[in-house]
């Protein structure tokens, strides 16, 4: 076998090469990090530098000054504050296990229908929701829900006869079905892309994993809860993770199915905060940055608590 | 003498860049024209460092509007060239492209319109607050602002000028005095104003008749209300009577008809501009008419509307467009707009607010106008374009005869219009006897003052007294008195 000696310069220029090409990749990152510093780095800087002072939008006359820690002191001491934290949590609660549970059966389900055509038809049919942009999904639900001319309470006054409209369920505004009523719009919203998550999850099980179990005199109910579960586990640690942090900061559709009235159980901390910001008053943005970040540490923490939950077991 | 003329222009130049007639851009583009570029640079330079804000508009505004000629005569290529660089763009409150369908139409025949529609959901202004910030506006001209909710704020950020070195007299004078008074703060008009509406009292005849109720609108609360009950009872419709929740629709309105002097200067609040008084004994006895209005209304009566941020599309609106409800409150063009899909459209009648006995008999109005920005361009095209709008012969015949799209009943700010309808009547007008009715309420209604707080006030107020309303809290004077107290604390945080 013949064998070649590189020249010095050779060598060096092929050097130059690999480390170039090594390098050039962090070109390529360039565009992302303008972006995410333009647009997420900055505006997290800005609003916790604004947090610490008295800045009102409209003075436009007046000095901001740093005013320490008082805003957050004050949005711990604020009701609207508390109550509205309190609101996205009774929210979170009920629209998490909707958001995992129901996908998960569903996914089970159409993982098992056996013709490729029809699986495919079942996921298009899924997925439709989840293709309708988010004001449509929240002024069709509107009208689903209307009191007077809504077809949920058309059906259960004119057709079924359970009520009558003095007394028929209030779907909106303030009542206690408001809540609920958002999360079952929110499950049904997110429903195909929720089931493609456990799909794709169920897709990489292997298959004679599956048929071992079997061998080994596994049932289903067996099957689910010793193999198809754990492997499922990150995917779902992924949706509640995602999930947990938009349910908490919700705001369009409570906004929509709810205005700007405090008194309604969709006045969470986020509508108080946007509130604050772009409506009230002088439009003291330093006070609602410091609601902002104190809603985001807390959120920040429960994430880290469901890391830990969902940590990887196999490996202990 | 050339180098005098160069610092003339140059100061005439940073005048009228210091008050936001021209941008930094525009500033940097006439000094280069002048041959003064790197000089116009320096004085950037020296403008930069703390930015200062810009002054309140209220107190800038004159020096401006007298600093306009002077900056067009020593640089006219920048001026033209500012003046033209963009079209007219005038930016309309969706809804009123929504009522007014005759409006492109005017915009083709006015010419070099870019009409947009604005971002102003639920009343926010914060786009033109934000843009006011950089000294720069995309538009010239707001058309949908309303005095009490959002001009305040505009003046307060500087984002608008006042109407008055670019409104010609003669409009000025032809504005009814009460309209241009709402429009107006320290005796400069920052909302040149276009529709008028006017809270007042409509009634489905098709369903009072049914009830065996007379032809006539109730008089006072206790046969309005009477009436409304009636009509539960009768099974004429399914409710009695509506009103829409929100206080500058509801109180405001029913307290005025029991007196006007509800309002007070609150101790600390710089607007000096009066607010709502909460606790007035007549602002507790409309809140008493409210809750006997409730009980005879549909269950979600006080819910939030479906548009606008809950502003909108409003539970009293769905309940009187579907026929089911017999009287309602609010303002005319809102049952005009429902009636129009009646089965009956002929049923609707239009009457005053009804009186408490012995009150004040008064009503709310309010007026939809134009706001000027102050760093938008093309300022006296944006005056010529809204006398020419305002005073569209074919816009006020669609609003008050209608058209197939819609029927807003909006009507005219200008006296000049009712005298030569009074003089020939138009075929329109006598199709529509409501509008001399509801015209009539003008002079004994009162506009809300221009608190900055004018619309927040009820927004805040309103999660306090509907604990009266929905039956949390017994007393209505503890309920009020708490209301006025979180508005009050309110204020003064903001100050």
């Amino acid at each position: 076998m013949a064998s070649t000696t590189l020249s010095p310069a050779v060598a060096r220029a092929h050097a130059r090469r690999r480390t170039l090409r090594e390098n050039i990749n962090w070109l390529f990152v360039i565009p992302a990090l303008i972006f995410f510093i333009g647009y997420s780095l900055y505006p997290i800087i800005q609003v916790f530098a604004i947090s610490f002072t008295d800045y009102k939008y409209l003075n436009v006359t007046d000095p901001t000054h740093f005013i320490g820690l008082q805003n957050y002191i004050d949005a711990l001491q604020d009701v609207k504050f508390q109550q509205g934290i309190w609101r996205a949590v009774y929210f979170t609660i009920l629209f998490l296990p909707g958001v995992i549970f129901i996908p998960l059966f569903v996914a089970i389900l159409v993982d098992r229908v056996k013709n490729r055509r029809l699986a495919t038809i079942y996921r298009v049919i899924l997925l439709i929701p989840a293709v309708i942009p988010g004001p449509m999904i929240f002024i069709l639900w509107r009208w689903m829900y209307d009191y007077e001319i809504g077809p949920i309470n058309v059906i259960l006054v004119d057709t079924l006869h359970l009520f009558t409209f003095r007394n028929a369920p209030q779907w909106v505004g303030d009542s206690p079905l408001s809540i609920p009523a958002i999360a079952m719009m929110e499950w049904w919203w997110g429903l195909g892309y929720h089931t493609m998550f456990f799909l794709a999850g169920l897709a990489s099980i292997p298959h004679e994993m599956t048929e071992a179990a079997r061998v080994d005199g596994a049932n289903e109910w067996n099957l689910f809860w010793k193999v198809t579960l754990p492997r499922l586990r990150p995917i779902m640690l992924i949706l509640v993770v995602l999930r947990f942090g938009t349910a908490m900061a919700v705001i369009e559709e409570f906004i929509i199915m709810g205005g700007l009235n405090s008194a309604m159980p969709t006045y969470t901390w986020t509508v108080y905060m946007w509130h604050t910001a772009f409506s009230l008053g002088s439009w003291p943005q330093g006070y609602a940055a410091a609601m902002g970040w104190l809603g985001a540490l807390s959120m920040l923490a429960v994430v880290a608590f469901l890391f830990w939950v969902f940590r990887d077991q196999d490996s202990k | 003498m050339a180098s005098e003329q160069q610092q003339e222009i140059q100061q005439v130049l940073k005048r009228a860049m210091d008050q936001g007639l021209i941008s930094r851009r525009q500033f940097l583009q006439a000094m280069a024209t002048a041959g003064l570029g790197l000089a116009g640079v320096s004085v950037l330079g020296a403008c930069a460092a703390p930015a200062a804000p810009p002054p309140a508009a209220a107190t800038a505004v004159p020096a401006a509007a007298t600093a306009v000629p002077a900056a067009a005569t020593a640089v006219p290529a920048a001026t033209t060239a500012s003046t033209t660089e963009r079209l007219l763009t005038p930016t309309f409150y969706q809804w009123i492209m929504d009522l007014h369908p005759s409006i492109p139409d005017f915009n083709k025949s006015f010419g070099d319109v870019n009409a947009q529609i604005a971002p102003v959901e639920g009343f926010n202004v914060a786009r033109f607050v934000a843009e006011a910030k950089n000294q720069e506006s995309t538009w010239d001209v707001y058309v949908g602002v309303t005095p009490f909710v959002e001009m305040g704020d505009l003046i307060k950020s500087g984002a608008i000028e006042p109407w008055d070195p670019y409104i010609p007299k003669e409009v000025l004078d032809d504005m009814i005095p009460s309209i241009r008074e709402e429009g107006s703060i320290d005796g400069k008009l920052y909302s040149w104003p276009f529709f008028l509406d006017i809270i007042v009292q409509a009634y489905n005849s098709d369903i009072t008749n049914k009830a065996g109720i007379p032809d006539t609108a109730p008089v006072d609360w206790d046969e309005y209300l009477a009436n409304a009950k009636k009509v539960l009872d009768s099974g004429a419709a399914r409710y009695g009577a509506t009103f829409d929740a929100h206080g500058w629709r509801s109180l405001a309105p029913i307290t005025h008809s029991i007196s006007t002097d509800v309002y007070y200067m609150l101790e600390g609040d710089k607007s000096g501009q009066p607010l709502f008084d909460f606790e007035h004994p007549a602002a507790v006895q409309a809140l008493e008419i409210m809750k006997q209005m409730l009980d005879l209304s549909s269950a979600n009566a006080l819910q939030p509307g479906a548009t606008d941020g809950g502003v909108n599309q409003t539970p009293d609106e769905v309940a009187f467009g579907a026929q089911n409800v017999a009287y309602y409150v609010k303002y005319q063009n809102a049952p005009l707009r429902f009636a129009q899909r009646w089965t009956n459209p002929d049923a609707l009648r239009i009457g005053a607010l009804p009186k408490a006995k012995g009150g004040a008999g008064s009503t709310v109005f309010w007026t939809t106008g134009a706001a000027l920005f102050k760093y938008g361009k093309n300022k006296e095209k944006a005056a010529e374009y809204m006398k020419a709008l305002t005073y569209s012969p074919q816009i006020w015949k669609d609003s008050i005869g209608g058209t197939a799209a819609s029927h807003p009943g909006q009507l005219p700010p200008y006296t000049s219009i009712y005298n030569e309808w009074k003089a020939n009547p138009p075929d329109f007008l006598t199709a529509n006897p409501w509008v001399q009715v509801v015209f009539g309420q003008l002079p004994i209604a009162k506009a809300i003052p221009n608190n900055p707080f004018g619309l927040n006030q009820f927004v805040i107020g309103q999660p306090i007294w509907e604990t009266y309303l929905k039956g949390e809290e017994k007393d209505p004077k503890v309920a009020m008195a708490a209301t006025k107290k979180a508005v009050a604390e309110a204020v003064l945080k903001a100050q």
